[in-house]
């Protein structure tokens, strides 16, 4: 690290060869040179003072990081034969194990993920996975949100310093959507020989929210796409319905609300009727359970894709998992999930 | 979007089924309902009296004595020998022959209906004189926030009238989902919802002749002009400014039908002139402005008001309505005077230009300007106003001379104002209403229907859409639609398949599944490697975590990473967000001290995901940044077990590798010194672990498949790890990539096994690993034909006072295919190879 001014640049040059010499590392960021570069701000005028201050801080955490850096050599260990299976003087019957099977446990989200992805895997799906860091073009533009469209709103998406090749910001998608424009491009020549598009993709999606029980910035969605000849809203309809049947082991109603989302058209909030075991009581709200969004793909996407919408339609469909799980489980607080606690964990072997 | 169903009534002539039925058939047909409200219930039992007599407290100054005519229709109240009713008032409003609303004993105040408290009155004495209720101000009524005085209803209606039938409080506010309308311009005014609400309901709308036809000024002229410039230099981002000035304005709070329809749907009255901009865009969804002219005149002293649209100069600032100064961002839509700005055009306006209870002449602004422009400064400035949810939605400039020409007549009608300019109609280009042509069959493919023509056309005719002509019921005549011009979202043929299925009835679609063909679905191989992978791990005791992509900058300096290496995040709202991981280890570790403090001295935590490094790109997609599959185990025990812990991880991946059939081809070899291929992950990864303590797992092509080993000591302190930690990291798609035809079955010998072991002492620097090539290729190489051989680690055994050597035992099991081993070939082998081991490892058998 260099440093503009003269002075800072001479401390940080004589500090850091003492860093070599002492023994007591942290000694380091007691330094009285250090204090006396502190003691200077108050004397300088407003507009170096900025800079000086700043450096200084940088200054200040390089000696932290070579501190933190610097291994004690007390507290390592010596040096063992990491080709060996085993450590030298151990008892036959000491050999490593593993641990006992019955403390193992597979994450809830992932196992509600399987049980999901293997339902549209019989229904004839194949299953992929996202991305965690995408550009705005998949994100957004090829999915018929333009440029500055205010539907770009609702999606709070969490965005990076460095920029992709167009200039935007690089994005961790909020929906696993992000993926819908790679899939029809790369599997349209099925459609040519006569076979549908048929992919569910599950994975995790990020959304710039604050945390409280029931918000998470990182959750799991699964969306659904089918394109074919002739494919519509009622194939949608049916499709789902029979997911769900099997997903839930019983015959439910659904309803459609209308809603609004730029990669379908037309697009709908589909509601199940909540199975009687999840309802608490024999209220209204307490009867539907608002799933998932679906819809009938936008042309614009499949056209931006290269699939003419005039021969061939299809449905997508994205749904949370998170929620899912909870209402299942009664879980209270969303964030366990991501907790890494043994104890919420270990109950879901 | 705030919906009054009494709004809805009052401009249409539809037949409105029970409230429940009219709000499930909106969520089914218009988008999701989150709050129905009752306003109707907040005013049961009030009703509007008549001051008969007002006379002075006895006790009290500044109470007055009331006798009141309430009809005589409230029960269980004390009257006098008149039939009229006693209440104290401390208004200074209050007077004989004054209508007011008055709350009957028993009766809970509006104010307080929906709150935590709500209070219910009673016939209690004030100074000594019973008042029986009370007789309420505006505020208490929830019509508007005055509280100087009591309410004077304005209306001419007999006493003991249900006050909310007056002002049309008997009313429900329905609350839709703004997110449900973002693609409709038309929804956020109450006219449009209602059009739907027929449409839905199988009922024709018919908007109101001022909202179809260019209007006929029918505001009065004043004799006197006020002198007005417009200019708009900004055509491309403002289609249509439009703006007439108006004189002889009385400003005064605007009638109470008036204020009681806008605070229902959350608008707070203000005055005549504001409120009647405020209710023409809760109608219409066009927002107004309205100028003090004077004030704007003022501001460049000439001889006529001037107003210029036009982007910001350099440096210029602005204080808005709100009282907050900004310096507009350089592409906003400022509304200006010939010297200075006074608006942010579509956003908000200016302080100093506000209309006022001064105010005697007004200039009216009715607009359209650009929605991605009003976005981006709305985003910009953080302003999100009434105006800004709608300008943003794309409103048709069709509609300003209708809502301008509606709006200068009620502030005529309310304030008196006399048209004092022309019209003045800066326009760029205008949008004519969109023509459509598409078949029943195009509709019915999509929705999988049958309709016919006739039945579809009816359809969108309630909604006001034009057909030229129908081409009879045929499915494959083309039907020529002309859009209204208030649906600027509709565009192409499938927006009409969209209008047809949601006012026909989404739940009446049939359903059908597709069918499919008998060709088998193609797996994921490293899904399914992933899969396997989470039930090894978890059958061999470990828990499977999930834990954030994204970590805080002080875990990357914790754990020694390279943090210019790691993407970082330009905006999250919580500072622990603010890199993209460079592998997965170091959030694993983070979860360790809260697991131990918890009480678990011995465990393993797992978890696949990705890790992301500047510079290093998808070998698919150039253009955007690699990802790598990763898997990272960590095993950590409170109190030390027997030997290392790094052999605790290495047994756990040597069986996952077992697992997969690829243990033999991979070998371990040690990090340090280790070429890591200037691999940015491998080399972050590997940041973490100690190089004296740990290995790099690389397969027989030099491959590296990842790194396990125990973690650098100023990693567990940072990270307040115990001692007896170890794990690895590696790529699981190599898993999968070499998972395919290494495994060889050996046929099991008829004759029996003999075994023997072997001690060799060999000094301690040679490798484990070296020793046990040495010694199974050396029994390759001598075994008689027709036999398999065995060789088996047994110990490792080092004395305390000799460091130099250690002494390793192996297993050796050999068999015959032809006969039965006797055990002095073994012998023989062994000796064999001890010789061959003291020649060329300077090894002694033991």
């Amino acid at each position: 690290m260099s440093y503009q001014n003269p002075k800072i640049a001479e401390t940080a040059e004589t500090l850091r060869q003492r860093f070599t010499e002492l023994t007591v590392k942290t000694d380091i960021l007691k330094a009285v040179e250090l204090k006396a570069l502190y003691a200077e701000i108050p004397t300088l005028s407003n507009d170096q003072r900025a800079s000086f201050g700043q450096e200084i801080n940088q200054l200040k955490s390089e000696l932290e990081s070579m501190v933190n850096g610097h291994q004690p050599e007390a507290e390592k260990l010596l040096p063992i034969d990491v080709t060996a299976p085993f450590d030298r003087n151990i008892s036959l019957d000491k050999h490593p194990t593993l641990l006992p099977a019955e403390n193992g446990s597979k994450h809830p989200l992932i196992i509600e993920i399987e049980r999901i992805a293997d339902i549209f895997y019989r229904m004839g799906f194949e299953v992929i996975e996202s991305r965690e860091i995408d550009d705005e073009y998949h994100m957004f533009t090829a999915l018929n949100f333009p440029e500055g469209h205010p539907a770009r709103d609702d999606y709070d998406t969490f965005m990076t310093v460095q920029k992709d090749k167009n200039g935007h910001p690089l994005v961790a998608p909020a929906h696993t959507s992000t993926m819908q424009h790679r899939v029809l491009k790369t599997q349209k020549e099925k459609l040519e020989k006569g076979e549908p598009i048929a992919v569910v993709i599950p994975d995790r999606v990020f959304r710039n929210e604050d945390l409280d029980a029931t918000h998470e910035h990182t959750f799991h969605q699964i969306e659904g796409i089918y394109v074919g000849k002739g494919v519509h809203a009622g194939m949608l309809i049916a499709t789902l319905k029979t997911y769900l049947k099997e997903y839930f082991g019983e015959d439910l109603q659904v309803k459609l609300q209308p809603f609004y989302f730029p990669f379908t058209e037309p697009s709908f909030e589909l509601a199940v009727e909540r199975p009687s075991i999840l309802r608490k009581d024999d209220s209204e709200e307490q009867k539907w359970l608002e799933l998932l969004g679906c819809g009938m793909i936008h042309p614009n996407v499949l056209k931006m894709a290269g699939i003419d919408p005039e021969i061939y339609t299809g449905f997508a469909w994205g749904q949370g998992v998170e929620r899912m799980v909870m209402m299942k489980n009664g879980i209270e607080d969303i964030r366990h999930f991501q907790s890494g606690k043994l104890e919420f964990l270990r109950q879901f072997v | 979007m705030k919906v009054s169903v009494n709004w809805v009534k009052w401009y249409s002539d539809i037949d409105l089924p029970p409230i429940d039925e009219l709000v499930t058939k909106i969520g089914a047909q218009l988008g999701a309902v989150e709050e129905v409200i009752d306003i109707g219930a907040k005013y049961k039992g009030i009703v509007v009296a008549k001051v008969v007599s007002c006379e002075k407290h006895p006790n009290a100054d500044k109470l007055n004595v009331c006798a009141i005519d309430d009809g005589g229709n409230t029960p269980d109240v004390n009257r006098d020998e008149n039939g009229h009713i006693q209440v104290v008032c401390g208004a200074p409003n209050v007077r004989e022959g004054l209508l007011v609303a008055w709350i009957p004993p028993n009766v809970v105040v509006p104010s307080t209906y929906d709150t935590s408290d709500p209070f219910t009155l009673e016939a209690r004495e004030l100074r000594g004189v019973v008042s029986n209720g009370m007789l309420a101000s505006g505020k208490e009524l929830v019509i508007n926030e005055d509280h100087d005085g009591i309410l004077e209803v304005d209306e001419d209606v007999a006493p003991g009238t249900p006050f909310a039938a007056v002002y049309g409080l008997d009313d429900y506010i329905i609350d839709i989902e703004n997110k449900m309308f973002t693609h409709r311009p038309d929804c956020f005014g109450q006219l449009g919802v209602a059009r739907e609400i027929a449409g839905i309901l199988g009922q024709k709308f018919i908007s109101p002749d001022w909202y179809l036809q260019s209007p006929k000024n029918t505001a009065e002229q004043a004799g006197e002009l006020l002198p007005l410039e417009v200019r708009n230099e900004i055509p491309e981002l403002v289609p249509r400014f439009m703006t007439v000035a108006m004189s002889g304005i009385e400003i005064k709070p605007s009638p109470l039908w008036l204020q009681s329809y806008l605070s229902r749907v959350g608008i707070r009255p203000i005055n005549n002139v504001v409120d009647v901009t405020n209710y023409m865009m809760m109608l219409t969804a066009q927002p107004l402005h309205a100028y003090d002219y004077d004030k704007v005149k003022a501001i460049d002293s000439g001889d006529k008001a001037i107003l210029v649209v036009r982007k910001p100069k350099s440096g210029e600032k602005l204080t808005l309505l709100n009282d907050k100064e900004i310096q507009p961002r350089d592409d906003a839509i400022m509304i200006a005077s010939a010297t200075r700005a006074i608006g942010l055009g579509g956003v908000m306006g200016g302080a100093d230009t506000e209309v006022d209870e001064n105010t005697k002449n007004i200039i009216l602004e009715c607009a359209n300007f650009d929605m991605y422009s009003i976005r981006r400064t709305s985003m910009a400035h953080g302003l999100f106003t009434d105006a800004v949810t709608r300008f943003n939605k794309g409103q048709n400039a069709l509609q300003n001379d209708r809502v301008i020409g509606k709006s200068m007549q009620m502030i005529a009608e309310l304030a008196g104002g006399k048209i004092a300019s022309e019209v003045s109609d800066e326009n760029g280009e205008i949008h004519a209403s969109a023509k459509i042509a598409v078949t029943p069959g195009f509709i019915n493919a999509r929705l999988g229907l049958d309709l016919g023509g006739i039945e579809i056309s009816n359809l969108l005719k309630n909604v006001e859409f034009i057909f030229p002509q129908v081409g009879g019921d045929s499915k494959e005549a083309s039907l020529e639609v002309t859009v209204p011009f208030w649906r600027t979202d509709i565009k192409i043929p499938e927006d009409i398949v969209e209008e047809v299925g949601r006012l026909y009835g989404y739940d009446k679609l049939p359903l059908k599944l597709p069918q499919r063909l008998m060709i088998p679905t193609q797996r994921n191989a490293l899904l399914e490697t992933k899969t396997r992978i989470r039930d090894i791990l978890s059958g061999a005791g470990a828990n499977e975590v999930l834990t954030y992509s994204f970590v805080h900058s002080n875990l990357l300096e914790k754990v020694g990473q390279n943090i210019e290496l790691a993407f970082q995040i330009n905006n999250a709202l919580s500072p622990d967000l603010q890199y993209y991981r460079l592998s997965l280890t170091p959030s694993l570790l983070e979860k360790v001290h809260p697991n131990i403090k918890a009480g678990y001295s011995e465990f393993a935590l797992f978890e696949i995901g990705r890790a992301h490094s500047i510079g290093e790109q998808d070998p698919y997609e150039p253009d955007i940044p690699k990802e790598v599959n990763a898997l990272s185990f960590v095993y950590a025990a409170k109190n030390p077990g027997h030997g290392a812990a790094y052999f605790k991880a290495k047994h756990t991946l040597s069986h996952l590798l077992a697992n997969f059939n690829v243990d033999h081809y991979v070998g371990f070899e040690p990090l340090k010194n280790a070429d890591l291929y200037n691999n940015p992950w491998i080399e972050q990864m590997a940041a973490l672990f100690e190089p004296e303590r740990s290995a790099v797992l690389r397969d027989k092509e030099g491959m590296i498949w990842g790194v396990v080993g125990e973690y650098k000591a100023n990693v567990r302190k940072n990270l307040k790890l115990p001692e007896y930690v170890a794990g690895f990291e590696i790529d699981p798609l190599l898993m999968f990539l070499h998972n395919k035809t290494l495994f060889q079955y050996q046929p099991l010998p008829r004759f029996p096994k003999v075994m023997q072991d072997i001690t060799l002492k060999v000094p301690t620097e040679l490798l484990h690993a070296e020793l046990f090539r040495f010694v199974s290729d050396y029994l390759t190489k001598h075994k008689p034909n027709h036999v398999i051989c065995n060789v088996a680690s047994k110990d490792i055994y080092q004395k305390e006072n000799d460091p130099a050597y250690k002494h390793v035992t192996f297993g050796i099991t050999m068999a015959s295919y032809e006969k039965t081993m006797r055990d002095e070939e073994v012998t023989t082998l062994l000796n064999g190879l001890a010789d061959e081991a003291k020649q060329r490892l300077g090894a002694t058998r033991v």
